[in-house]
């Protein structure tokens, strides 16, 4: 990695399959700024198989487009720090393994995903499959790094031992380079470490062992692993995919996996902010979510979940039905299932207004099976014995998850799907897959600049948090949402808003339905919300909130439609929801300004 | 439906097939041999997936640290279905147990602390043929060899079954006209059946009882094809299923004239052998089902 460049601009790159985007950042005295962006085709793969022929390109683009030499005879030119991320071959594809499916394996699941990887696989002592079945996985399953946890420090040792006998049994060889040896991170009981490391020959594994990421039964501990991990990338899986050796060398700070650096950046800005977050990045063949609740970061990833190639898998999940349901017009069975299956293997085609309905109603179901998915992920530590009391059973802090829509205050939405729609039709996708409750404010990645402002925050967080939030995210709405049920057509929900001129203005909204007051981009607001009896937007049934709010792209929307959210039979409903959100001429989101 | 760039239509171009076997074995061709389509260019054999678990201790009525002194096989012997491998005897045999192996195969693990034993089938005999008939390029170790030849190449955008072979024959006379059962003819058996812009699923039906090796199509209903499958297709990826038939998709799902070159070259091909293989994988390797008609 080269050093001794400036500290203030910065030249940064994230690189997955299909593109190389580049992005200028520099400074005046108001502060840091995003001077230019290029984009590429990826070229790590055939018939190039050199990921810096892509890198050279795009950064000579971005040199004429902001008219500054950037590219020196032997790569960047020195006059700004250059960071990258990566996602190229599909991402990092790692294997897990503990003693007990909710104890240790379910950590090293947590840290793995947390690190940006793809699990292929999870397995454990608890595990139903018969030893040899494990073994046959493990080798049929080419991963890129194999992290072991199991036993608290000074707890079980044979059991760990067992299950590194099986890794060592079978010999479990690397996605990419089947000459070079399977990084295993040993992230378990401290007292096993010589052993496993002797029971992991090091003909061929390359073991590392780092601190215990369930040290004791009632912490975790994922931080040293995860930093194992970004090492492991960098130093044995990275470097044997083509150009990476060389690109490794340009750059001053490791390169970590795209999916981490957004993870960075989110996290972040939760801190900062102070505030829940829940975000949801919806791509082609695989879905994410993100989410910090009260400082804790999790994220989950579901493979097959997506809206081109994934699109498919979406249906045999959830069915035909459910994504028909949210399309706002009638079709038949047949259309959809054909357009679905055309999503899925024509993915750059230029989309009709009938597919960019399936593919809107596809998106809520894959956004609603993911979010399902991560509660198990984002949960309270298993295995701690917990008192409860009478109390608890009227209140939520036992849940099994973090995720509580009550106590959302953000909502992202990441996704080519959210960057070509209107700012209506992104915003009621958000509102219908993930349902907030209470008072919640909604965005979407307007410019696809997350990885960049994760690789960004790790060594200026003061630039990566102020880019964050001015040029990065749109804010499209907030949303209050009361929790709970009532009769269709009685008022639910009285509003108030005062705006800082002085100017208020009341609203009612009845069951069932959404409706809008605007409240522009830097504006802010006095907003006094008053449920009806039996509804609760956060402060228990029937009791007034007073929050402040600031303005967005809608303003503030009332959504009276309960929650849980009834999908109505009727399409003319589905197609008043949107008319309540939309004013003509839609505007879309791509292209838009700052917030 | 096809944008023209995502179209691979190559007419008297020079095609070169990796022909390799997953594992090592024998290669059975050398470099400037002629081969048919149908010629084995490698043959090895595969591990078999197949494990039977036979508990000794219980067998033997025996506690599980001590079967393993029964045992007359030690890993990796081959062993026959019913053969004895292990035996307590006891005084004049009156009471004598013994352990056969379930199957053929050989010893692939004991565990001295459960006292059982893993029994793996034999390895499984695969070869590779050439699938195009054309000149061995090159050979690849112990794996297989490259073959070419100067073929008309023409790419599908989805498929389902495996490669196969067979004299091209139009069931249709234009490109906008649907393949029905009645089209599919006895007479098709064997043959690579060329429609329009649709197949019914009674034809797909009739074409898979008919013996008839493949079908290319210009559309076909999605909900068609998942119920001639029986499940969902989900992620893009086919190839394996084992239906007999190979199906090829020229435009995509729903009812889609073939584009009117390829209906023309594949209709001025017919009565010509042609390599055929549905095979799809639409994420990352953009592996697409093609059509090789050698010149």
């Amino acid at each position: 990695m080269s050093s001794g460049v400036n500290d203030g601009t910065y030249l940064i790159l994230d690189i997955d399959d299909f593109s190389t985007k580049a992005v200028l950042i520099d400074r005046t005295a108001e502060g840091y700024y995003i001077k230019g962006m290029g984009q590429a085709m990826s070229t790590a793969d055939l018939p190039s198989l050199d990921v810096t022929i892509g890198v050279e390109k795009v950064v000579k683009d971005l040199s004429r487009k902001v008219d500054k030499e950037l590219w020196a005879a032997e790569g960047p030119s020195k006059t700004h720090r250059f960071l990258c991320s990566s996602n190229t071959g599909g991402g990092l594809y790692m294997m897990v393994a503990g003693i007990t499916d909710m104890i240790s394996t379910e950590s090293a699941q947590r840290a793995a995903l947390g690190a940006g990887a793809l699990l292929v696989d999870v397995f454990s002592r608890s595990d139903s499959r018969p030893d040899f079945e494990i073994i046959e996985r493990m080798r049929s399953m080419k991963p890129d790094m194999f992290l072991l946890a199991g036993g608290t420090d000074g707890g079980a040792v044979k059991q760990v031992l067992d299950m590194a006998h099986l890794i060592g049994v079978a010999d479990v060889k690397p996605r990419f380079g089947s000459e070079f040896k399977l990084p295993v991170i040993f992230a378990g009981n401290v007292e096993a470490r010589k052993e496993v490391s002797d029971t992991l020959s090091e003909k061929r594994y390359a073991t590392k062992a780092v601190e215990n990421v369930r040290p004791v039964i009632e912490r975790e501990n994922l931080g040293p692993a995860k930093e194992a991990i970004y090492d492991s990338f960098m130093q044995h899986v990275i470097v044997h995919s083509p150009g990476y050796s060389r690109l490794v060398r340009w750059i001053d700070e490791p390169l970590v996996p795209t999916q981490a650096a957004i993870g960075n950046i989110l996290y972040a800005y939760a801190l900062k902010r102070q505030v829940n977050l829940l975000a949801v990045d919806v791509g082609g063949a695989t879905t994410d979510v993100y989410s910090v609740y009260n400082g804790i970061f999790n994220r989950s990833l579901n493979a097959d979940i997506g809206l081109t190639y994934g699109i498919s898998n979406v249906m045999k999940v959830t069915g035909v039905q459910n994504i028909t349901r949210w399309i706002p017009k009638e079709m038949s069975e047949r259309e959809v299932r054909n357009i679905i299956g055309n999503l899925m293997i024509h993915p750059s085609t230029s989309q009709t207004p009938d597919e960019v309905l399936v593919q809107q109603a596809a998106t809520r179901e894959a956004m609603r099976i993911a979010v399902e998915h991560h509660k198990g992920i984002a949960s309270r530590l298993k295995g701690l014995q917990v008192k409860r009391t009478v109390a608890d059973i009227f209140n939520q802090t036992l849940e099994p998850t973090y995720l509580n829509m009550m106590k959302t205050q953000v909502i992202i939405g990441r996704g080519k799907v959210f960057a070509q729609s209107s700012i209506a039709e992104a915003t009621l996708v958000l509102l219908d897959s993930l349902q907030p409750e209470g008072v919640t404010e909604i965005m979407v990645d307007k410019l696809d600049l997350m990885p960049h402002l994760g690789m960004l925050s790790k060594v200026n967080p003061e630039a990566a948090a102020q880019l964050f939030s001015k040029e990065c995210l749109l804010r499209l709405a907030t949303c209050v949402a009361p929790r709970g049920r009532s009769n269709r057509s009685e008022a639910a929900v009285r509003v108030r808003m005062v705006k800082s001129d002085g100017v208020a203005v009341e609203e009612e909204v009845g069951f069932g339905e959404l409706k809008t007051l605007p409240l522009g981009n830097g504006e802010t607001a006095k907003l006094e919300v008053t449920p009806k009896r039996g509804l609760d937007v956060g402060m228990g049934r029937g009791k007034r909130l007073e929050v402040e709010m600031t303005g967005s792209e809608i303003g503030l929307v009332l959504d009276a439609r309960g929650r849980p959210l009834d999908i109505p039979a009727e399409k003319d409903v589905l197609v008043r929801w949107m008319k309540s959100l939309a004013s003509d001429p839609r505007p879309r989101i791509q292209g838009r300004g700052a917030a | 439906m096809f944008q023209p760039e995502e179209r691979g239509l190559q007419e008297n171009t020079f095609v070169r097939k990796v022909r390799r076997m997953p594992v090592t074995g024998d290669v059975l061709v050398k470099t400037g041999d002629s081969v048919g389509p149908e010629t084995i260019v490698a043959r090895g054999t595969v591990v078999n997936p197949d494990i039977h678990e036979t508990s000794l201790s219980l067998q033997l009525e025996v506690d599980p640290e001590e079967a393993e002194k029964y045992l007359l096989k030690k890993e990796r012997d081959e062993v026959k279905r019913d053969e004895v491998i292990a035996i307590r005897r006891s005084f004049f045999g009156r009471s004598t147990k013994v352990c056969r192996s379930p199957i053929d195969g050989t010893i692939e693990a004991f565990s001295k602390s459960s006292g059982r034993v893993l029994i793996r089938g034999m390895p499984i005999p695969i070869e590779v043929n050439a699938h195009i008939p054309g000149k061995v390029a090159e050979t690849i170790r112990g794996e297989g060899a490259v073959i070419e030849c100067s073929a008309t190449l023409i790419q599908g955008m989805f498929g389902i079954g495996g490669e196969t072979l067979g004299e091209l024959v139009m069931a249709v006379d234009e490109p906008d006209e649907v393949l029905a059962a009645e089209l599919i003819l006895d007479e098709h058996k064997g043959k690579i059946v060329v429609g329009g812009s649709l197949v019914t699923i009674d034809a797909l039906r009739k074409a898979m009882k008919t013996g008839v090796n493949g079908i290319v199509v210009g559309g076909v209903d999605q909900k068609d094809l998942t119920d001639f499958l029986g499940y969902e297709i989900g992620m893009g990826v086919t190839g394996k299923e084992k239906i007999g038939l190979t199906l090829i998709v020229t435009e995509g799902f729903g009812v889609y004239p073939m584009d009117e070159r390829v209906f023309s070259l594949l209709k001025s091909s017919q009565g010509k052998k042609a390599s055929v293989d549905g095979s799809t994988q639409i994420r990352t390797r953009m592996l697409r089902p093609e059509i090789i008609i050698p010149s």
